[in-house]
């Protein structure tokens, strides 16, 4: 085979690797969405709701619950990756990254806040409040954020095609939010924190992506992300779950309860899912950019109301349906691009 | 202070010096000082060093077909050297320890 057929073959086989491991991730990210969803009715997050809701109201209730539920997420998540880069034999990359704290650890501990407190925080308050199939739309939306926070900070380049692709997202996120506003309006009561939570997830997530762009360049993805869960564990377990138990919540009397089967078994379930689709996630950024890691990650709307409505039967709202549509095809127009554009993702 | 950095602070420094090298000759390097031994070993550095050029920190300048198996037989072999992208990153992280 002469050169240039090979090189074009190489790098064919680099792109289509990035896009795998962003499809990887969308199924991943989808399926997190079935035991997000299910862990609400569980035992003891479901005392907990109605014990809490019965002295401070519904609204605060659902947030100190989800922070709960989002605590233990990041606990199975980190169990997950631990065994993950045991498998790859990346402890030892893990230590020396961790001890890099200025030019990488510090950019993915400022990630872990976006991706944890905000963006997985808001996802089970939508999740709670609205329903997993909004939870899972609302957050289509972070690409959009992504992509401009990456452009301006460092110059990473957004084809007129890919700008095109974040018009059609955007515009799929008018009709979701608007569409499930106006719906409600007629009936008087809007679940306002739900929809709180949809924003702070495309918001926080979006964030993420360009911030953990910034360490990840120079650090193992692999390595990277376990780090940021690292952050994120650190933030929950040592720093908001003890606050908010020093103001009154039973966060310890509760957390203690998750220890029964059931209740473990979907909490680890949410770990595996959601721990691989990050790791699919960071894979792709560094083949493909993150604009369009992002993009094809969205796909994880379609799967997530797919598996939903496989295994709940719910059918979600017109507004859910067609916004979530005009989203994912503003995915494929960003990720359909022609290869050799994509040879050098930053300008020089 | 060799072994005990990231593998990509490592891969940068080497390239720091502003001369061209080629992906057969960084490869080798890294594994022997970090003992990576093995084709996984390989892989997994060679892979770092194409994260680096997507990331726009390298340049690939050259390429030529491995026909004797130097490397890897019927694989492309590349050359690469640093952006100012990659110096200024690679200076971030790496000249402080130099």
């Amino acid at each position: 085979m002469d050169l240039k057929a090979l090189k074009t073959q190489e790098s064919k086989r680099k792109i289509s690797k990035g896009y795998m491991w962003a499809l990887f991730c969308a199924v991943f990210w989808g399926i997190w969405y079935l035991p997000g969803t299910v862990v609400w009715v569980l035992n003891p997050f479901d005392e907990m709701y109605k014990i809490i809701a019965g002295t401070s109201g519904d609204a605060e209730s659902l947030v100190v619950t989800a922070a709960l539920i989002t605590a233990f997420n990041a606990l199975t998540v980190m169990l997950a990756l631990m065994l993950w880069n045991g498998v790859l034999g990346k402890f030892g990359e893990l230590g020396r990254t961790l001890k890099e704290f200025n030019p990488c650890s510090k950019w993915f501990f400022l990630a872990s806040i976006f991706g944890g407190p905000i963006a997985i925080l808001g996802s089970f308050m939508a999740m709670g409040f609205i329903g997993g199939a909004f939870a899972a739309v609302a957050a289509l939306l972070y690409p959009v954020i992504g992509s401009v926070l990456a452009y301006y900070w460092y110059g990473e380049k957004i084809s007129k095609r890919a700008a095109t692709g974040i018009i059609i997202i955007i515009l799929g996120g008018i009709t979701i939010f608007g569409g499930g506003v106006m719906t409600e309006l007629a009936t008087g009561k809007i679940p306002w924190i739900g929809y709180l939570g949809g924003l702070m997830a495309a918001a926080g997530w979006g964030i993420e992506g360009a911030i953990a762009g910034k360490g990840l360049d120079i650090s193992e993805p692999d390595v990277g992300l376990t780090l940021r869960f690292l952050g994120e564990n650190i933030i929950w377990w040592i720093i908001i779950v003890p606050i908010l138990a020093i103001v009154g919540f039973p966060m310890y009397s509760f957390a203690l309860q998750a220890f029964e089967p059931l209740t473990l078994l979907v909490l680890i379930f949410a770990g595996i899912t959601f721990g691989f689709c990050y790791v699919c996630w960071y894979k792709s950024f560094p083949l493909i950019g993150v604009g369009r890691g992002q993009g094809i990650g969205n796909l994880y709307g379609l799967f997530a109301i797919i598996f939903i409505f496989l295994f709940f039967g719910e059918i979600p709202e017109w507004t859910i349906l067609v916004g979530g549509t005009l989203c994912v095809i503003g995915s494929f127009t960003m990720f359909t691009e022609e290869t050799s554009a994509l040879e050098t993702l930053r300008g020089e | 202070m060799t072994g005990k950095r990231p593998i990509k602070f490592r891969i940068l420094e080497l390239f720091l010096d502003g001369e061209e090298h080629w992906n057969y000759e960084i490869v080798p390097k890294i594994q022997k000082e970090y003992n990576m031994k093995g084709n996984y070993g390989r892989d997994s550095i060679n892979f770092d060093i194409i994260e680096l050029a997507s990331g726009g920190m390298l340049k690939d300048v050259e390429q030529k077909v491995d026909e004797e198996g130097i490397y890897k037989k019927g694989f492309l072999l590349h050359k690469y050297i640093i952006t100012d992208f990659g110096r200024v990153r690679g200076s971030d992280a790496c000249i402080r320890y130099v």
